[in-house]
């Protein structure tokens, strides 16, 4: 039987630990929560020589054991919970080699645990531009451990790791740094009231607690209240073990690094002074933006036509093959098509994924969260809330999620509550078949229309965002301090690797997470569209027949009144007659009234409901956009989808809150229903407002 | 396949439909109450 060690891959952030983690994992990696948290959790399994494995978890980024946010407060519950089913054999500390001095904080803090340590110095392929010069055996003997040297762009030093993971055994457990010398009558009567217990775990607890509000640790709860200090005095005793620390570190880098800047050649400074400029910065990124969405157009309308055409294919292919009957009609009528409506965006999503991977890949993102700073402050925001607005094109409930490293609480509430204004990929599905439908396919000096109207709407949620964001601010009383500090890293060419695993993996979540909602409610909308109550659905073959008596219908024809009729009156079709009256000056039509009532549960179930409704009871191989091309308004005759009613559906979905997730992670997050609820109306009656406004100018 | 599978198929199809959601969107599971984690936590060491 082979044997299994937990190996826990903790570092900065920016150091590439997730590219380690990548290379030593490959594709047997999943993503999850850490339980009661919604903090990720990323795993993965790495075979290493002799028959071992290892369950490899890749912690959140954190800067020192001193926490300060939920993301870095996960590192040290586990580190501290030598019960917890993941608590390391190993901890491999990732560092990046240009930035030793600082990562090696962290390390020491780790050793000090005495925990099996190994350093990775990752980014070893840069040595060379930057002019430094390791020491490696000074190093290892100075912090007492093993150090891989580890560049995952070159793919070199990833075997030596695992060589040093699978004799973790023989690795020293010796702390670098005697914690009493931090204060020495302090430390010795917590020895003495704790005579068994590591002495900077102790200090760890003590000092987490005042950090982070009080843990609910059973093991060692005295130990919390063993506060015979005041918080202040804890805070400076804190800062006095940092000094310590890198009065250590810098003793041990003296010997063991040289960093010689006549041999650098560094691009970095030239780069910053144009990305970051105070005009040339905003172009370029407005540049890129547009260079984004003509490419999501450009290079994915070939994979997604053969996906229509294929699920039109499959669906009529299985009326055909399949005995006639209920399910069957179900397979063909619900399900398939329902299904083609959540798969057909996968390459459009998959593409923006890859732009946004490359650009956080790139070190890109940083330069922008940094260019925005000043800019975010006059709406009431700060730089670090274009994370959460970024991530928001996502999906809002990371990006929710993400505002946890906001520390000033006006800042996050507000970042909180506009962030849901922003293009999420749910949205995408929606925007995307509308366009098609009421955008000309026409270009203006090579750039698409269709392109501008995504990118505009992309504008219009951002300017939501920050309009919104102004007027919470003037209107919210909460005062508290406020700083930005944001680590910019080395400019570096995306790992091909990672940029195809995030794709992989952000596109799974969206097929699989929000697939699994579709395919259930395209199974409910089915059978309300295909069963109803009264003689008007069930006798709908003869009504017609009166109906028609003049007119000489043929067997096509015929069958296409019946199926108009029976959708009409059934259990769909009359809630969908109960909603029309409030959706009508918008434009809308009842079916269009069911697809926004049902993606309410997530927006993308839009399309997926539209192409149930318009196939249940028809025979054509149609795709989903020709169908709704084909709809004709019951009122003014004449097409359903028109210039007027596409913009109004467009505005209407940029603003309203259609997603009860979100709704979910912001009671979560704020602990309270009153945003959540405020955010449902007001998003939701502002949508209608703007919708109707829309549709009746432009009709 | 006769009426009654295909009926039997499709109704078993709608009713694991339909708790799938009810489980997706009303089920509250019992989680582990945290002490951290609360609005105002980072207030304090700011």
């Amino acid at each position: 039987m082979s044997k299994q060690i937990n190996v826990a891959l903790i570092g900065n952030p920016n150091t590439g630990k997730t590219s380690v983690f990548n290379a030593l994992t490959g594709l047997n990696q999943k993503v999850g929560n850490y339980p009661g948290i919604t903090v990720e959790k990323k795993e993965g399994i790495c075979r290493l020589p002799r028959g071992v494995k290892a369950h490899i978890i890749d912690l959140p980024g954190t800067y020192s054991l001193n926490a300060s946010s939920l993301d870095e407060n996960v590192v040290i519950e586990l580190l501290l919970n030598k019960n917890d089913k993941d608590f390391p054999d190993v901890a491999v500390v990732v560092s990046d080699v240009e930035n030793l001095k600082r990562n090696l904080l962290l390390f020491t803090q780790i050793k000090d645990l005495e925990i099996p340590c190994i350093l990775a110095i990752n980014m070893a392929d840069r040595m060379r531009y930057k002019g430094i010069t390791l020491d490696i055996p000074h190093l290892e003997e100075q912090l007492n451990t093993k150090i891989a040297l580890v560049s995952t762009r070159k793919n070199y030093g990833i075997d030596e790791l695992k060589d040093l993971i699978t004799n973790y055994k023989e690795l020293s457990t010796a702390p670098c740094m005697n914690a009493s010398a931090i204060d020495q009558d302090y430390f010795d009567s917590l020895q003495r009231a704790f005579p068994n217990q590591s002495l900077y775990k102790l200090w760890l607890v003590i000092t987490q607690d005042v950090n982070f509000g009080k843990t609910d640790r059973n093991e060692i709860e005295a130990v919390a209240d063993f506060k015979t200090k005041s918080k202040a005095d804890l805070k400076r005793l804190q800062q006095k073990e940092t000094i310590k620390r890198y009065q250590f570190i810098n003793d041990t880098l003296k010997q063991g690094q040289t960093i010689d800047l006549t041999t650098a050649k560094d691009l970095r400074i030239k780069l910053d002074l144009i990305l970051t400029h105070k005009v040339w910065g905003y172009v370029i990124f407005f540049l890129i933006l547009l260079l984004i969405f003509q490419a999501i157009y450009d290079w994915s309308s070939i994979p997604m036509d053969f996906i229509d055409s294929t699920f039109a294919s499959l669906s009529e292919w299985t009326k055909n093959a399949l005995p006639e009957g209920t399910f069957t009609n179900l397979l063909s009528e619900g399900i398939i098509p329902g299904l083609g409506g959540i798969v057909i965006f996968i390459p459009q999503i998959a593409f923006l994924f890859l732009f946004i991977s490359v650009l956080e890949e790139s070190g890109y993102m940083s330069r922008v969260v940094f260019l925005m700073d000043r800019g975010m402050r006059r709406f009431g925001l700060s730089g670090k809330s274009v994370v959460p607005l970024i991530s928001g094109t996502a999906c809002a409930i990371p990006a929710i999620m993400a505002t946890r490293n906001i520390e000033n609480w006006k800042e996050r509430l507000i970042t909180i509550l506009v962030t849901p204004f922003t293009t999420c990929s749910a949205r995408l599905p929606v925007y995307l078949i509308i366009i098609s439908l009421v955008i000309p396919d026409k270009r203006f000096f090579g750039l698409g229309y269709q392109a501008m109207t995504l990118m505009l709407l992309y504008l219009i949620g951002f300017g939501a965002a920050l309009g919104s964001a102004m007027i919470l601010n003037k209107i919210l009383k909460i005062k508290s301090k406020t700083f930005f500090v944001v680590e910019m890293p080395n400019y570096k060419l995306p790992l091909l690797k990672n940029v195809v695993l995030t794709v992989i993996e952000k596109t799974k979540a969206f097929v699989f997470g929000a697939g699994k909602i579709i395919l259930a409610i395209s199974i409910i909308l089915w059978f309300l569209a295909s069963y109803g109550p009264g003689d008007e659905f069930n006798n709908a073959e003869d009504i017609v027949t009166t109906e028609f008596t003049d007119q000489k219908l043929s067997i096509e024809e015929f069958h296409e009144h019946v199926a108009s009729q029976k959708l009409e009156h059934s259990f769909l079709g009359i809630t969908g007659r109960a909603i029309e009256p409030a959706i009508r000056p918008l434009g809308y039509d009842w079916k269009i009234g069911i697809a926004l009532v049902s993606s309410f549960a997530a927006r993308e179930v839009f399309v997926g409901t539209l192409a149930t409704i318009y196939s249940v009871g028809s025979d054509d191989e149609e795709t989903i956009k020709n169908r709704m091309a084909g709809e004709v308004n019951p009122i003014l005759g004449g097409p359903l989808f028109t210039f007027a009613s596409g913009i109004s559906l467009l505005l209407f979905y940029a603003f309203a809150m259609q997603c009860m997730s979100t709704l979910a992670i912001v009671q979560r997050e704020t602990n309270s229903w009153k945003w959540p609820i405020l955010q449902l109306v007001i998003m939701s009656a502002f949508a209608y407002i703007i919708a109707l406004i829309a549709f009746q100018v432009l009709k | 396949m006769n009426d009654t599978i295909q009926n039997i198929l499709a109704f078993l199809a709608l009713g694991l439909a339909l708790s799938f959601l009810v489980k997706k969107f009303f089920w509250k599971k019992s989680k582990k109450k945290r002490a951290f984690g609360d609005a105002h936590d980072c207030d304090n060491c700011h």
